[in-house]
């Protein structure tokens, strides 16, 4: 009697010709998820089959598992011979000590003596005759033990059914580069969208020697968490310092935020041109704080020549974004007291709601172009 | 590369982990064993603990138990000494001392904190004035360690006593050990030291404690060090301990002298347009605490490192208002603004007037340049 992992894919089942493709993907981000363990992955008829590993490993494949996009439900199960005595064996380790259960049998071996309903029939009644504590309902049961018997005169028998990380597979929605901040928010974007199946790349700015090198290693590790739900990624670190400087010297201080996301936008652009990103992602929620109006969007946005920018989190509270972020496990990290952009230069009362015209007044005092390339400069890529 | 953060370690002293490199390769036996090669580290040992109390004390006075390094030497005095009644301690002592009282009050004991003067130093009428029958423990900093004020903790110890003479009296002694001439009297209870702040290695440190005083093990275990705390002694850092301070007393009055020159030079150095020396005179000559005005701490350090010059800082670049500045310094009744451009330089014997000259020149321009920018 074998463990056996059976994985159930999310909308795959929803595709036409190209599902191949799709469910490549999909076998390529589980064995990158497991590498280092010693497993096979096998595909069945609408399910694929994790197998022949070490049973003390089941925990560790299964937290792995946990964070692979695509995986609608999972569960463990006995993997024995179609034998009705062994299939009751199974079928027992699987039933709980007490309360109510229905057995279901899938039959895709229809030469098997016995139909579907037969099958369970006979599985629930000898559990039935051996557990005087256990009672069928067939409504509403509070286990059902399924019963899967294959073609190669095999049965597999199992009981609960695990949720997964559900959405696509990443890697079969192209590519987004996620302007990563060390806060909450942003680690909580970049999984939202790399869970519809995008690659994600990230790209950081800080402004050393005003801020440190905490602040940096701690979007490092949000990074490293990401990416174990992302299957890696690359990330890119920017220093925006001489353009925080010059904005302090030359403009309204009142427009430092406004105007240094125009910058940010402007950089992370060219480098999603270089890593072949298509689209912008970033961790605003509209409202949340005072540059995160629809405004202060305008006002960054209209430096993007070409690509869409995603705000997955515009809609949420920031309970929620904090819920998420402590269920994607990047809450711990993302409150450490460091910070990626120094106070120092934060407006006592910044802009709410500029006006294109003025920011772009305001901006007019700066060389945007050679600061630009400056930043450029200091570009540092990080394979996490 | 210009090291000026000697109050958080020094450079360990070579010639010391030479002599104690035996005790890592040769002698690694158990001190506790019986057969003699544990038996000899036995001895050792208690030459060590002698000669390191004897620097500073009467070993017929006291008796010195081993420790993982100051930061457990301030707890076990804290935790093992203030059982009841109140605690009174300063606001200018180190976060070993201020978070242990800190958790003595979450476990119901009342503590009382004495204000600081303008260069970190302990107001001692108010001190005394905390201190009541129902004091159990003062603790006091020798020397603070981010102003380098000297307090005068004989004359307080005696004070202490007349108002009561039950209270226990235990002393942050760490930035004071092998850099101050003193000798403990028999007012003080309890005195905490470190190793790699005088050239030993990190890790190792003691707590020097009045012969017959009562106070309960910190540390259960195998009963080493009289019971007080127990787990095998590591030979190899209290030997480097040993030596180090035998090295630094052999040459304490020099050793001050040089810093005394060295702290001049840099006072003299540092342009007044741009720092305020936060320091007193008669502070510790070691330690040099400056504000840089309108610039933040944090920034220099980093512009200063960058330039191969470490020095030390008293803020922490957080919008947090209570993490971001020192509670030392603002306790010296130091603005918030002049408190997040705090820099702590401090020396040792090792260093030169070339070092500090070229470290101060170096900072005046830094800050001045970031004046520049951030005007």
């Amino acid at each position: 009697m074998e463990k056996v992992i059976i994985i159930r894919y999310s909308e795959l089942h929803l595709k036409g010709k190209n599902r191949g493709w799709f469910e490549k993907i999909f076998v390529v981000n589980m064995e990158k998820s497991l590498k280092g363990i010693k497993h096979e992955i096998h595909r069945l008829s609408g399910r694929y089959l994790v197998e022949n590993f070490e049973e003390k490993d089941i925990d560790l494949i299964l937290s792995r598992l946990k964070k692979v996009f695509g995986i609608h439900s999972y569960s463990v199960a006995l993997k024995v011979s179609s034998d009705m005595d062994e299939m009751f064996n199974a079928a027992q380790k699987v039933c709980s000590d007490s309360g109510t259960f229905k057995v279901e049998t899938h039959r895709a071996d229809k030469s098997y003596p016995l139909n579907s309903m037969q099958i369970s029939m006979e599985i629930g009644g000898r559990l039935l005759d051996n557990n005087s504590k256990l009672k069928v309902d067939v409504h509403n049961p509070q286990l059902i033990i399924n019963i899967d018997l294959r073609e190669n005169d095999k049965a597999l028998v199992f009981g609960e059914m695990f949720k997964g990380a559900g959405g696509m597979p990443v890697g079969t929605s192209g590519k987004g580069l996620l302007l990563i901040s060390g806060g909450i928010d942003s680690p909580v974007a970049g999984h939202m969208i790399a869970k519809r199946g995008m690659t994600v790349d990230a790209i950081h700015f800080h402004s050393y020697p005003y801020t440190n090198m905490q602040a940096k290693e701690k979007v490092l590790d949000l990074a490293k968490i990401l990416s174990s739900y992302s299957c890696g990624m690359n990330l890119h670190i920017i220093s925006v310092t001489h353009i925080q400087e010059a904005i302090h010297k030359k403009c309204n201080g009142d427009y430092m935020v406004t105007l240094l996301r125009r910058f940010m936008m402007r950089l992370a652009e060219r480098i999603a041109e270089t890593c072949g990103a298509q689209c912008l992602i970033t961790g605003e929620s509209l409202a949340q704080v005072a540059s995160q109006t629809v405004e202060g969007m305008t006002s960054s946005n209209s430096v993007i020549k070409n690509l869409p920018v995603l705000r997955p989190l515009c809609g949420f509270d920031k309970d929620e974004i904090i819920e998420r972020s402590r269920l994607i496990g990047t809450y711990e990290t993302s409150i450490q007291p460091y910070e990626d952009c120094c106070t120092v230069f934060l407006p006592k009362h910044p802009v709410t709601r500029p006006k294109i015209k003025d920011v772009e007044a305001e901006e007019a005092k700066l060389e945007v172009e050679a600061l630009i390339n400056e930043a450029l400069s200091t570009l540092e890529v990080l394979k996490i | 590369m210009i090291y000026l953060d000697n109050a958080a370690t020094e450079k360990p002293n070579e010639n010391c982990i030479k002599a104690a490199k035996k005790y890592l390769y040769d002698d690694y036996y158990n001190p506790s064993a019986l057969y003699k090669s544990g038996y000899g580290l036995h001895l050792e040992l208690k030459n060590a603990r002698s000669e390191i109390l004897s620097h500073i004390a009467d070993d017929n006075e006291f008796s010195l138990i081993f420790t993982s390094g100051g930061t457990e030497a301030d707890n076990q005095a804290l935790f093992c000494g203030g059982k009841r009644g109140n605690v009174v301690t300063t606001n200018g002592e180190h976060s070993a001392v201020f978070l242990a009282v800190n958790e003595l009050k979450q476990r119901g004991i009342e503590v009382r904190f004495a204000n600081l003067n303008a260069d970190g130093s302990v107001d001692v009428e108010h001190l005394l004035s905390l201190i009541d029958d129902k004091t159990s423990l003062v603790s006091v900093i020798h020397v603070n360690n981010e102003t380098g004020a000297v307090n005068d903790i004989f004359a307080i110890a005696e004070k202490i006593k007349a108002k009561n003479k039950y209270a226990m009296v235990h002393v942050d002694g760490v930035q004071a050990y092998g850099k101050l001439k003193y000798k403990l009297t028999k007012d003080i209870d309890l005195y905490s030291i470190s190793a790699h702040k005088i050239g030993g290695v990190k890790g190792c440190g003691a707590l020097i404690k009045k012969k017959n005083l009562q106070i309960k093990p910190y540390i259960y275990g195998g009963g080493q060090e009289q019971g007080f705390r127990s787990g095998t002694e590591n030979v190899f850092a209290i030997k480097c301990f040993e030596f180090a301070a035998r090295d630094r007393y052999a040459d304490l009055i020099n050793s001050f002298e040089k810093a005394r020159q060295l702290n001049k030079i840099l006072r003299g150095a540092l342009r007044e347009d741009l720092f305020k020396v936060i320091s007193s005179e008669n502070a510790s000559p070691y330690i040099l605490s400056v504000a840089a005005k309108g610039v933040r701490g944090e920034t220099i350090l980093h512009e200063a490192d960058d330039r191969g010059i470490i020095i030390g800082t008293g803020s922490a670049c957080s919008s947090n208002q209570k993490k971001r500045f020192s509670r030392v310094i603002l306790a010296c009744g130091i603005d918030n603004q002049t408190a997040d451009g705090v820099l702590r330089l401090s020396l040792s014997p090792t260093n030169t007037a070339e070092e500090v000259l070229k470290a101060a020149q170096e900072l005046n321009e830094i800050v001045g340049n970031r004046k520049n920018i951030m005007a």
